[in-house]
């Protein structure tokens, strides 16, 4: 579903993604790791079409991201890096603009908003504007965006960010609810929820993909060498940087 | 191109229309329109009625005579905030992933621009009632002034979301617009052709302004109560090229 090939993207003299490539099938829920600045966030917007890449090609469901921008944005649901949202729409509104915009309408846009409200809790925001949501309720609000249209492949872009304790447990839940003939790869510096969350993990530095591992063969590697996932992906990292890579 | 990236008409439109509806949704949520709506209404007519009474005649030609100044000023504050908030606030990311295309997300906004600009314009119409009860105005050079009335303003409208396109800070789109508005109008004014003219005689820098870029004389005809092609021209071919550049733009920002 998710088909990057040698990805590259410049902006200007800097390379942000370096030659990146990787599969994700239908089914797969899949955790992008990284610390800041490492390309997760660029290599998701060319995904989304946002940004074009360099060099390379990305095709989701098929679908060529650059040639075919309108075919991949209506199997998509994206939730941006910074989850901008209309903030002096209510809430309501606002959902019911993207679905329209998605090409929902009538009693199909009613049972998906329906669906979304109920999934993301936002029942009690639904009235209020987007500006006077809380942060946890606004990153609510951008996922129900991104899923209100079912969409096959789903990137999200950091979204426990600004969610509680508890909230960050019920999305795990959420997420593994999706799992069944989706994409999902959402991208994360937190170490442990992307273990807890994915069935394999990307792990990106400096713009290069350092590793794809799936999370049990993290757990067999942590339980082979006694200590916990978390050293073993440090090790991965470790092992994989490219010299020179820090520039 | 494969069938799951087309766009039929009725998507185009209906994609138009959505981001349409938005904007002119978010201009009305907060008190911004309106200030600028009753603004433009009591400046006009007020300005006009003092005409009015001094030369005591039942025709609005000295009311469209002043509207390219004054939608000069007051239309880039409408536009200022179309694209260039959107990139401030990034959700022009937003827009754009959603399954629309450029052209559509400018159409849109620019459809709702053109529902404020009528409403600027409906402000008017108890002018044209009073004209009536009070005398026998020519219906033909009113319906012909408020054609150049609404040509004119879509025209400034356009470049004013493109200049909106480039920008992410609200005051310089609406001060790069004013002053192209102001250059689109001032060119037509008699001194300063003369002006320019004198400043390089074997040019004629202002004669040519005067005759290819001015809004004047295509704004006057229509005033004047000429319907000619060269002024319709005029005013779509421009207003389409803002509106083709401002889609440009956005297109480009993706590389």
């Amino acid at each position: 579903m998710i088909d990057v090939d040698h990805a590259t993207k410049d902006y200007g003299p800097v390379r942000a993604v370096d030659d990146v490539s990787f599969r994700i099938a239908a089914g797969e829920i899949v955790g992008f790791l990284g610390p800041n600045g490492a390309g997760k966030s660029t290599l998701l917007k060319m995904m989304s079409t946002w940004l074009a890449p360099s060099a390379g090609a990305i095709r989701i469901d098929g679908h060529d991201t650059v040639k075919e921008p309108l075919a991949v944005r209506r199997v998509l649901g994206y939730l941006t890096e910074h989850n901008a949202l209309y903030d002096g729409m209510r809430v309501d509104r606002f959902l019911r603009f993207c679905g329209g915009a998605r090409g929902l309408s009538g009693a199909r846009l009613q049972e998906r908003l329906d669906w979304v409200v109920q999934a993301c809790t936002l029942g009690a925001v639904l009235g209020k504007r987007v500006n006077q949501c809380s942060k946890g309720f606004r990153q609510r609000i951008g996922v129900a965006s991104a899923l209100l249209h079912d969409p096959k492949v789903i990137l999200l872009d950091e979204p426990t960010h600004g969610l509680d304790p508890l909230q960050v447990v019920a999305f795990r839940e959420f997420i593994r609810g999706l799992r069944p003939g989706r994409a999902v790869l959402f991208s994360s510096h937190i170490l442990n929820e992307v273990v807890t969350i994915s069935d394999r993990v990307l792990m990106i530095n400096h713009g290069r993909l350092l590793a794809d591992v799936p999370v049990g063969e993290l757990h067999a590697r942590a339980k082979q060498a006694g200590t916990d996932v978390e050293r073993v992906i440090l090790d991965v990292v470790t092992a994989a940087q490219p010299a020179g890579a820090a520039r | 191109m494969s069938a799951a990236n087309r766009l039929s008409a009725g998507q185009f439109l209906a994609g138009v229309r959505h981001v349409a509806a938005r904007e002119v949704g978010a201009a009305f949520d907060g008190a911004v329109a309106y200030v600028y709506l009753i603004a433009f209404v009591v400046l006009s007519n007020s300005i006009f009625m003092n005409e009015f009474f001094l030369g005591g005649r039942a025709e609005m030609r000295a009311f469209f005579e002043l509207m390219p100044l004054l939608l000069a000023f007051f239309l880039p504050a409408v536009t200022m905030r179309l694209l260039a908030e959107e990139r401030r606030q990034r959700t022009l990311e937003l827009l754009l992933t959603l399954p629309i295309v450029p052209l559509q997300a400018v159409l849109g906004k620019y459809a709702a621009a053109l529902v404020l600009l009528l409403l600027f314009m409906a402000g008017s119409l108890p002018v044209v009632a009073m004209l009536t009860a009070l005398g026998d105005p020519d219906p033909g050079l009113i319906v012909s002034g408020y054609l150049g009335l609404f040509l004119l303003g879509a025209m400034f409208l356009a470049f004013g979301l493109f200049l909106s396109s480039l920008s992410q800070d609200q005051i310089v789109a609406f001060v790069t617009s004013t002053l192209l508005g102001f250059a689109f109008v001032l060119t037509g004014e008699d001194r300063v052709v003369a002006v320019l003219d004198g400043l390089w005689p074997a040019a004629g820098v202002g004669t040519l302004l005067y005759e290819s870029f001015s809004v004047a004389p295509h704004y006057r005809a229509l005033v004047g109560g000429a319907v000619t092609l060269p002024a319709l021209l005029y005013f779509g071919l421009f207003s389409a090229l803002f509106l083709w550049l401002c889609a440009l733009v956005l297109q480009r920002q993706r590389a």
